[in-house]
């Protein structure tokens, strides 16, 4: 007989388990063996209940064996092949062809959607058999080109195709459309002045850079970032699937349309939430914001050890979660967004309002903020606030809008993964250590310059090479072929601000 | 003289017994005596083996039938049921049914089956 089988999750890869049973004569008894936890347990329940339904009583002792045995299961996933392994240990089934089933049942034999079935059609893809799941996930199956796969809405539906009684509709391919602009709140016209901050969030856009927003309280820091997600550039088809097989693995709904994820995350978040983790590890916040942003607001209030723990990620575009469990790779490939308060009562540096802070207090919030995580921000864009004569004086005019910034951005991220195409990233913020001094195209003059800045600004290795990146995305937004002074300049002052403030 | 609860439940026996072979069920044994338990009737339904508990209640009786079977006695039940099957040599499936009997005091009798009641619950 050939083996039949199903997928477990590990992380938010799939992996195939071999599906083995054998009935022997006895009292009714279902056992499930290969390290199973509880919902797969439970599975046996199901089971026999939708078996029944179909007129299929199962009966006798009925021991059921997932293998690799190492291998811990989870999910009701494993409810479909199980079912199946035991209508053909029955007899009720002739022998299958090779192929990969997942699928939840309800008890009335309909099949449920299940989480992670991006990653199974990735598995199937790789494995070149077909593979079969409930309609309910279809969508998600779709996004995997090349890759065979059968919906059906209930088990009945899938054993009479399987003997060859009737066909099952297939799965056609349907990637998402390219990205088209499309208009989401806050627009940056809502947003009046607060030029500087939107030119430097019209940067983080373009090369992927982190930011950090400062101002006092109402100054719109919030509003700010919120808006970022309305000029980042469409995800591409590959970038929009490494999002969608994340977000498969948790079970969230899929969006249809290339809008990168947008993530704000509140500070009492835990670190497994964050990073990913927890008992069936799971992947966190921070990879749900892959090839999108993550918002962290009030940053100073988050957790020590979680804004410390943010800095591999940050770096490597990947976070590696270890528990007694086993281990699992997530994608962290996100835009840093952060925002807070220049001092405890938010109000040091304000024209008009005076600061209540003492010398100790503002000592404390500083340390609060990690000094590594602000060296991985490239961007320190102080946010004023607009007094309020201001405000009613600039009434109605916001500026450019979102879409005018968008188009720009686009343009911009265009020109870089034509530059870096072949070396497989695709933004200015993803350039690998030893491409950075050879492959940014600077100016002549641009040297001297950094080196007499670098030296004032005390920068640190990472930071000057940091400083080259945005100055580099800057050039491309200007459409300059080289990064000339004015650009790193630029950079540099995104660079300064943060370290004075 | 034999008590009147003895009586009604042998009845019920022998009309739960007639019942079964108008299902087309072959009995294969009455009233097997066994250490700590007995088994009222061994049946075959198509290939599974079937042990059958016989309850008889009269019309109007407080707790039915199939409500006296408490987790002990289902314990018992399935010992029991394995020394059959196994003194009997029996390699197919097999499960436990009861009958439940109702005798109306016109003499009519009612009865209804509760099919394979140890499903989901192991007695190892």
């Amino acid at each position: 007989m050939n083996p039949l089988w199903g997928i477990t999750l590990r992380g938010i890869e799939a992996v195939p388990v071999e599906v083995e049973v054998e009935i022997t004569g006895g009292l009714f008894a279902i056992s499930i063996v290969g390290l199973p936890d509880a919902s797969v347990r439970e599975s046996k329940e199901r089971v026999r209940a939708a078996l029944r339904s179909l007129g299929l009583p199962v009966r006798g002792r009925v021991s059921v064996n997932l293998a690799p045995a190492d291998l811990p299961k989870e999910g009701a996933i494993l409810d479909l092949p199980i079912a199946l392994a035991v209508a053909r240990a029955m007899g009720s089934l002739p022998d299958l062809p090779d192929g990969l089933y997942m699928g939840e049942l309800a008890l009335d034999g309909r099949l449920r959607g299940v989480r992670g079935a991006v990653g199974a059609a990735l598995l199937a893809r790789e494995r070149g058999c077909p593979l079969y799941v409930p309609k309910e996930n279809a969508p998600e199956v779709s996004l995997v080109r090349g890759c065979t796969a059968f919906g059906a809405d209930t088990l009945e539906e899938l054993l009479a195709s399987l003997r060859g009684e009737r066909e099952l509709s297939r799965i056609e391919e349907h990637a998402p459309e390219e990205g088209a602009f499309r208009p989401c709140t806050p627009d940056f016209s809502d947003i009046r002045g607060q030029a500087g901050a939107k030119r430097a969030l019209e940067i983080a856009a373009a090369g992927h850079h982190n930011i950090l927003l400062t101002g006092s309280p109402g100054s719109g820091k919030t509003l700010l970032a919120r808006a970022l997600r309305s000029i980042l550039p469409p995800l591409s088809p590959e970038e929009f699937l490494e999002a969608a097989l994340v977000r498969s693995t948790l079970g969230i709904p899929l969006e249809r349309d290339m809008q990168p994820p947008f993530r704000a995350v509140h500070h009492t978040a835990s670190i497994a939430a964050i990073c990913g983790g927890g008992s069936t590890l799971r992947p966190g916040e921070v990879s749900l914001a892959h090839r999108g942003v993550l918002f962290l607001d009030e940053f100073p209030e988050f957790r020590r050890d979680i804004l410390e723990s943010l800095r591999q990620p940050l770096e490597d575009g990947h976070i590696t979660v270890s528990r007694a469990a086993g281990s699992a790779i997530y994608p962290s490939r996100v835009l840093l967004a952060v925002a807070c308060n220049p001092c405890p009562c938010g109000w040091i540096g304000d024209p008009v309002e005076r600061c209540i802070c003492s010398p100790s207090d503002l000592e404390r919030y500083r340390r609060k903020i990690s000094g590594p995580i602000l060296d991985r921000i490239d961007l320190h864009v102080p946010v004023p606030r607009l007094l309020p004569e201001e405000l009613v004086a600039v009434e109605g005019d916001g500026g450019e809008g979102s879409e005018v910034i968008a188009a720009r951005v686009k343009a911009a991220r265009e020109i870089q993964r034509t530059r870096w195409g072949e070396s497989g990233c695709t933004c200015n913020a993803e350039l690998p250590e030893r491409m950075v001094k050879k492959s940014l195209l600077l100016d002549l003059k641009v040297r001297p310059f950094l080196a007499s800045m670098a030296g004032r600004l005390r920068l640190s290795g990472r930071g000057i090479s940091r400083v080259l990146k945005v100055a580099r995305t800057i050039a491309d937004l200007a459409a300059s072929e080289r990064v000339e002074v004015s650009h790193v300049a630029e950079a540099l002052a995104y660079r300064d601000g943060g370290a004075a403030g | 003289m034999i008590a009147e609860h003895l009586i009604l439940g042998k009845q019920g026996e022998e009309i739960a017994a007639s019942r079964l072979k108008e299902l087309g069920w072959t009995i294969l044994d009455r009233n097997v005596s066994f250490r700590g338990g007995e088994l009222d009737i061994v049946a075959l339904d198509g290939d599974e083996l079937v042990v059958a508990e016989v309850r008889t209640r009269s019309e109007g009786w407080m707790q039915r039938g199939e409500e006296s079977v408490g987790p002990r006695k289902l314990g018992r039940l399935v010992l029991a049921g394995r020394q059959y099957v196994d003194r009997r040599g029996w390699q197919g499936p097999w499960r436990i049914d009861i009958l439940a009997v109702t005798v109306g005091s016109d003499g009519s009798a009612a009865l209804e089956r509760f099919e394979d009641v140890t499903a989901g619950a192991y007695f190892s």
